[in-house]
């Protein structure tokens, strides 16, 4: 009789304890990298002398040193970007800071201006790693070499294959001030080392 | 008795992972439906519009932009003066009609002029006075806003009644010659750079310094200045000078999600745990407790 009942004793221990390790292993296998929200700082929008595009050419305005976006917690100094020998769009030479493409107009003057930043390294994420998570008028704050703020409103998110990205809608010319945030997204091919997409952020600066 | 609820209790414990494995799952279900509703957003159905005043002769005016078949304006510019132009104003697609009045005239007299404008979206388009007074017209133009990869686009808007023909040359390359009085060119595409306009009319002439940077759309508009000729660069649209080729390398996939494992194998085992569980459960009920 006491046998029975240590035999019973045990299959009751053993079958929680599996059951324990099975709800264990699936917690711990389904959320390999799930992104925290309370690693998510609180900005406070940036204040400064808030300066509109003037309506003649470019020259007037500042070049882009700094870019805050509150609603995703980015807050980064912007580096020069340029192009690659090959052609392609240069990237930022850290994943914690974005930079401006100095081929496209300056945040705030009439035009697109184009800044681009890493989606992650190879350890963890990058200054664009919630990029994607910003929703249609959020701010995007840019500072300039003089203090003066742009201010821009998201319009639009949109993800594109890189073998189909939208040159001309990126990189093409708009009447208005506007602003093009570009990362990283999609799946990640391992045999390239690259992520097949692009995340592409549209924003109108806020007169 | 005591067993019966000591086992309930047991298995509820060992249900409570399952309920909260529901939860992540969930929220992952969620967010990822959320980010696929951002990313289907369409296109903005928008273009834009500006307003200009290039009648020399012409007193100021007030301009009202109005939706069509809407009686109250969307934008009023008020006291308009000759060589003045807007900046571009966003409006969503659709038919606009664009009415002038004298400045300060009542907004619900008879317009003095008054045009109408189908937006199209991503298009831009000025709507401009031009003529003399006696022969006032408010004209559409059609603004373009593709260049030619590294190069710059110009139109001329001639609006100098006291020059009436006029010809324009930049950095020595004639844009064009004998341009009469409130005509309005085509775009064409010049190298860019930064050169001298120089406008030649009869025994009068202007020059001056304009940069025309790749990637940028300039309307020139020749105007009757307070010393003769004069000459306005209106930036119509800028891109960038080269366009990269491709989409741009910003990531390192540290945080790329990984191919999702399959849950079952875990279920299985929980399955397995709680039915083991609750064998053992129900023997220890049936069982007599132990006599000493």
């Amino acid at each position: 009789m006491l046998a029975g009942r240590r035999t019973a004793a045990l299959l009751l221990a053993a079958g929680l304890v599996a059951a324990g390790a099975g709800a264990a292993g699936l917690v711990l296998t389904r959320h390999p990298t799930v992104p925290q929200a309370a690693a998510l700082q609180l900005l406070p929008a940036p204040t400064g002398p808030i300066e509109a595009a003037p309506p003649q050419g470019a020259a007037q305005v500042a070049a882009p040193v700094s870019l805050v976006i509150p609603a995703i917690g980015v807050s980064t100094s912007l580096v020069r970007l340029g192009l690659t020998s090959a052609g392609a769009l240069q990237v930022p030479p850290t994943t914690a800071v974005a930079g401006w493409y100095t081929g496209s107009p300056r945040p705030g003057a009439i035009g697109s201006a184009v800044i681009a930043g890493h989606i992650d390294s190879r350890l963890g994420p990058g200054v664009f790693y919630r990029l994607s998570q910003l929703q249609s008028g959020d701010r995007v704050y840019v500072r300039r070499a003089d203090g003066t703020l742009a201010v821009f409103k998201v319009t639009e998110v949109q993800m594109y294959a890189k073998n189909d990205f939208p040159t001309a809608a990126v990189y093409g010319a708009t009447p208005t001030a506007q602003l093009r945030l570009i990362t990283c997204g999609g799946t990640f091919d391992y045999s390239t080392g690259s992520y097949l997409s692009n995340t592409v952020v549209y924003a109108a600066e806020v007169t | 008795m005591r067993f019966t609820r000591f086992v309930r209790r047991i298995i509820l414990l060992a249900a409570l992972p399952l309920l909260l494995l529901g939860i992540p799952t969930a929220a992952l279900a969620s967010t990822a439906s959320a980010s696929a509703a951002t990313a289907s957003t369409a296109a903005t159905g928008a273009g834009w519009i500006r307003l200009a005043h290039f009648s020399p002769n012409t007193p100021a005016v007030d301009v009202y932009l109005y939706s069509f078949g809407d009686t109250s304006a969307q934008i009023v510019l008020h006291h308009v003066a000759y060589g003045d132009a807007s900046p571009y104003e966003q409006v969503p697609t659709g038919d606009y009609t664009v009415a002038m009045r004298a400045a300060g005239a009542s907004s619900a007299s008879a317009p003095v002029l008054s045009a109408s404008v189908n937006v199209v979206a991503g298009h831009a388009y000025t709507v401009a006075g031009l003529g003399p007074e006696s022969g006032l017209r408010l004209q559409v133009l059609d603004d373009d806003l593709t260049t030619q990869p590294g190069q710059a686009l110009v139109r001329i808007i001639q609006a100098s009644l006291k020059q009436n023909v006029v010809s324009v040359s930049w950095g020595g390359t004639t844009l064009e010659s004998k341009l009469a009085f409130g005509s309005v060119t085509s775009y064409q595409t010049v190298s860019p750079g930064t050169s001298t306009l120089l406008v030649t009319g009869n025994g009068e002439d202007a020059h001056v310094s304009i940069p025309l940077a790749a990637g940028t759309v300039h309307t020139l508009v020749v105007l009757d200045g307070a010393k003769g000729l004069q000459v306005d660069d209106l930036l119509d649209a800028a891109g960038s000078a080269t366009d990269p080729l491709g989409g741009a390398s910003t990531g390192f996939g540290g945080m790329a999600p990984r191919a999702p494992s399959s849950p079952l194998p875990w279920l299985a085992v929980i399955g397995a745990g709680l039915l083991l569980a609750v064998v053992g459960g129900r023997r220890l009920r049936r069982l007599p407790a132990a006599r000493s």
